[in-house]
């Protein structure tokens, strides 16, 4: 793509966005003079309470809705453009699977649609695609652990499974940036540990962009190198917690004093975030 | 093979043969004595015995107008549906003209039909397509609307075209529908082949036409005869649309036994 490689330059911008939902005293301020920075190749998660705007947020970075003040940018374009050359993976909260098609044909059907984006983009590219691992949906699918089941339909297959494959299908896109609104959410504890442990693994190789909405401490400090806390009532930053861990993450890591140590630091934000009163008591203490 | 074995087993055809059973006797019974309500199965199953071609040519022609008008109505009514999903000024014009068409009773207007295109196959094949035409426009209208929101987030955050979305995604949402509404159109189409012929009587008769006479001459034999004529075609036409179902639809949730 034509953006500057280095590093530290903003990818995604989101700057002074605003968001307001009705009209009069019902007014809520989904977002309120946000501001995100995520540079190239990194996983950035944004975490907070419900009704917070971390979702409206992905939202307006996904072109799906549009904010009423400020900007969005990717990789220098606006949201809708970068959508049109199919820069965009999108994992929305429910697997959302074509139940008519098996595994491999969900994952290979983002091809099939809008072909002038990718051929644009194709041409546009200065750098080489990522080939390999995204390149081959058999190959992607494998890796997450779904090589038997490709020729399944999603109703043949667990929660985990469905959630992994809209996944797949997400990289399969090799998209520029990819956003996930809590998408594990709806698994129980189990199956959410393999399928963050697999998303790092193939995140690990492909080093996609990627902005991560969960509602879970744990999880958002296991697989992000920045987690950004929101809060709500009106949805603001109240800060953002650089994680440095070593890379590759593994679930050892899980139960670490490094990690718990990070954790306690996103539930102190999250605590003064979450109640102005608390707050108050935090600072007379 | 385990398609053929199911016919086989007395699970599968006992319940059909019994109540067919049942019937008969009732049938039987009311019969004995009273020859002008119910002629008996015996003089009905002498008529084709008698008579075949008569049958066999009579239904060829009302199966034909059946199936031509269902053929018409379905690609009316799916072509009209897939306007009124795209376009919301199409949705507003056209849905009250729809009711209308479907409120007027058939029987009323046939006749004018008559006037209009002559006594050919043409006035029944019209019929029969204003018949089938209403319930497959709804189910499909609906259909088509029932696409996942999330499934539509994602092909809109790669700009997919509305064609894409109409192709790749609302018409396999929409085939139930299609399907659920063929169940209830396929039988229905004799219906309406019957009533065209029962206005107006043409240069090949057909069953309908058949009933009319025969039912003028006390021929109640005739008459039944004719109505078990239909009562096979209709339920191979069921048939026929389970068949098709159960192959298109293997990943719906409606095909799970």
């Amino acid at each position: 793509m034509s953006c500057e490689p280095s590093t530290d330059a903003p990818f995604v911008a989101v700057r002074d966005a605003c968001k307001a939902y009705g009209t009069g005293p019902q007014t809520v301020h989904a977002l309120d003079h946000v501001d995100l920075h995520v540079p190239r190749g990194r996983f950035v998660s944004v975490i907070g309470p419900s009704g917070c705007g971390k979702s409206t947020l992905l939202r307006l970075v996904a072109g799906l809705e549009q904010p009423d003040g400020g900007s969005v940018a990717i990789c220098g374009r606006t949201a809708a453009e970068a959508g049109a050359d199919k820069m965009i993976g999108f994992v929305p909260q429910v697997p959302a699977l074509l139940p008519w098609l098996d595994v491999l044909g969900n994952v290979r059907i983002l091809e099939k649609v809008n072909r002038a984006g990718t051929a644009r983009r194709h041409r546009q590219s200065t750098t080489p695609r990522r080939g390999g691992l995204a390149s081959d949906p058999v190959k992607l699918l494998t890796r997450l652990g779904l090589g038997d089941v490709l020729h399944r339909r999603p109703g043949q297959l667990s929660g985990g499974m469905q959630q992994r494959t809209a996944i797949a299908r997400a990289f399969a896109l090799e998209p520029d940036v990819l956003l996930m609104d809590e998408p594990f959410s709806a698994l129980d504890e189990f199956t959410r540990e393999s399928a963050q442990l697999q998303l790092l693994d193939v995140w690990q190789e492909l080093r996609t962009t990627v902005v991560f909405v969960t509602h879970s401490i744990a999880e958002a400090v296991l697989l992000s190198d920045t987690v950004v806390v929101m809060a709500a009532r009106p949805g603001r930053i109240a800060g953002v917690v650089d994680i440095e861990l070593d890379r590759p993450r593994h679930h050892g890591q899980l139960d670490s004093a490094a990690m718990h140590e990070y954790e306690h630091v996103v539930r102190e934000i999250l605590g003064t975030a979450w109640n102005p009163r608390e707050e108050l008591q935090g600072e007379s203490a | 093979m385990r398609g053929l074995l199911r016919f086989a087993s007395p699970k599968f055809w006992l319940p059909t043969v019994l109540a067919l059973l049942v019937a008969g006797l009732l049938w039987s019974w009311v019969a004995r004595d009273n020859p002008y309500v119910l002629p008996t199965l015996s003089s009905v199953g002498q008529q084709f015995v008698d008579e075949p071609e008569l049958y066999v040519s009579n239904a060829a022609t009302t199966l034909q107008e059946a199936l031509l008008g269902l053929a018409a109505g379905t690609a009316a009514a799916v072509l009209l549906a897939v306007a009124i999903g795209e376009s919301a000024l199409v949705r507003r014009g056209v849905t009250p003209l729809a009711v209308i068409l479907n409120v007027t009773p058939v029987v009323a207007i046939a006749p004018a039909l008559v006037v209009a295109f002559g006594f050919g196959m043409t006035p029944k094949v019209i019929v029969t397509g204003l018949i089938t035409f209403f319930p497959v426009l709804m189910n499909t209208v609906t259909g088509l609307r029932s696409v996942d929101r999330h499934v539509l987030q994602v092909f809109r955050t790669v700009n997919a075209s509305r064609l894409d979305v109409l192709v790749r995604l609302r018409f396999p949402s929409a085939l139930p529908y299609l399907f659920s509404s063929l169940r209830v159109v396929f039988p229905l189409s004799l219906v309406g082949a019957i009533v065209a012929e029962f206005s107006a009587a043409g240069a090949r008769s057909g069953l309908g036409t058949l009933i009319t006479v025969a039912s003028s001459n006390s021929q109640l034999d005739r008459v039944f005869a004719a109505i078990a004529c239909l009562a096979v075609m209709g339920s191979f036409m069921l048939l026929l649309v389970t068949v098709v179902e159960r192959r298109a639809l293997s990943w719906h949730d409606s095909q799970n036994r």
